[in-house]
């Protein structure tokens, strides 16, 4: 696919590959604390996030196991960079990926990472085939879980105290759902009920 | 207390007083003659159906058995204890239990048993489990220890929550197993649970 063919349009978003001058918008919320927690790349200053910026720049195709794709949510109205969502193709025998997303403070709360999420594994079953997709999150994010949720997936993992972070027990939560799970609840929704009686 | 019989290189960190004994078993290193009885129980179909691997030629038992002479002791990570388990009142070898030393940073280690089925039901795996676990929190100083099995392992979770081990995952097909969909479930314990008993 070339980069042109890489843009998404959702109903209040473009989904489009970062390009260079987007730096500024990531950096502003990509060095905050809650969202490093989940960042391959870490930014403790502008170089570091010059670097980690550059790779997610780079990550445009998932053709084999182990790449990630990453676009900018660009919101419709203004153009605004929001933040940025990310697919991994985690296995290749079993047909995994996992979503992963950032939104800088100011545009929480209003259904943009929802909207964003949502598209990408649609795009994940749909272009990609995956068998399923999962996403994981810290036990404090509540506004993940809450997402997460929301958009049917389902809660297969609360690991208590598996590992350290930065000198604290960390608590982990795994949501996931199924190709078939998600056909049935994107596609084929149930007829309101004062429309058939 | 118990001297150990069994010389350990010097890098070993921590390794138990073998034999280990409970009420009705002892723990202690496989050795050369176990081959065949090994074999009774890996050999069968109704072991290997919740297992990674399929039923298991004599010949791959002879080679198991080879390796897990050399894992009796924690030098590092990865380091595997994988013990015979003996039932003191007719000197037969059972089955096998194991500890993995799965993080030194993040004191994490993953238990696992498997029984013979004439010696299933009678509470035999929780009491060995036990007195890894034992090992692990009180001896290597763990922070937390999981197990896993298949979802329809249904005595296997019985095991673990004997052992006072919480249900943190129940995955679905997140990966293929012998050729089918898998669906696992992971329990662990903290260091607090298991000093709190």
């Amino acid at each position: 696919m070339t980069k042109n063919e890489l843009t998404v349009k959702t109903d209040r978003l473009i989904l489009r590959p970062l390009e260079r001058s987007d730096f500024d918008a990531v950096l502003s919320y990509y060095s905050l604390p809650d969202v490093q927690r989940y960042l391959d790349w870490k930014a403790r200053d502008k170089i570091e996030a010059k670097v980690a910026f550059d790779a997610l720049r780079k990550q445009t195709r998932l053709t084999r196991p182990g790449e990630i794709i990453t676009f900018a949510i660009v919101r419709k109205t203004d153009g605004a960079v929001m933040g940025h969502v990310s697919l991994r193709w985690a296995d290749a025998h079993a047909a995994q990926g996992e979503v992963r997303f950032a939104l800088g403070p100011a545009f929480r709360r209003q259904g943009f990472g929802s909207e964003a999420v949502n598209a990408v594994i649609t795009m994940g079953f749909a272009d990609y085939k995956l068998h399923r997709i999962f996403a994981v999150t810290a036990g404090k994010n509540e506004a993940a879980a809450k997402l997460l949720k929301h958009l049917g997936m389902r809660l297969e993992a609360h690991y208590r105290e598996h590992a350290l972070f930065q000198g604290e027990w960390d608590e982990e939560l795994h949501f996931a759902i199924l190709d078939r799970e998600w056909q049935r609840s994107a596609k084929v929704r149930d007829l309101s009920r004062h429309k058939v009686a | 207390m118990n001297v150990s019989h069994v010389p350990l290189p010097a890098t070993v960190q921590f390794a138990p007083d073998y034999p280990v004994e409970t009420q009705r078993l002892l723990l202690r290193p496989f050795s050369r003659g176990d081959v065949d009885a090994v074999y009774s129980y890996r050999s069968r179909a109704d072991v290997a159906e919740y297992l990674f691997d399929p039923p298991m030629t004599h010949e791959e038992c002879a080679e198991a058995v080879r390796q897990r002479i050399g894992q009796i002791a924690f030098s590092g990570e990865g380091d595997k204890l994988l013990l015979a388990v003996e039932r003191k009142e007719d000197q037969r070898l059972v089955g096998e239990v194991s500890l993995i030393w799965r993080s030194v940073a993040d004191a994490q280690a993953e238990l696992g048993y498997i029984l013979h089925p004439d010696a299933q039901g009678q509470g035999l795996a929780t009491e060995a489990g036990r007195a890894l676990l034992a090992f692990g929190f009180e001896v290597v100083g763990l922070h937390r220890i999981y197990a896993r099995c298949d979802a329809r392992n249904l005595a296997s979770a019985r095991v673990m929550r004997r052992l006072g081990m919480v249900e943190e995952a129940h995955l679905r097909e997140h990966m293929q197993v012998k050729g089918r969909w898998d669906e696992e479930l992971i329990y662990g314990i903290r260091e607090a649970e298991w000093f709190a008993r």
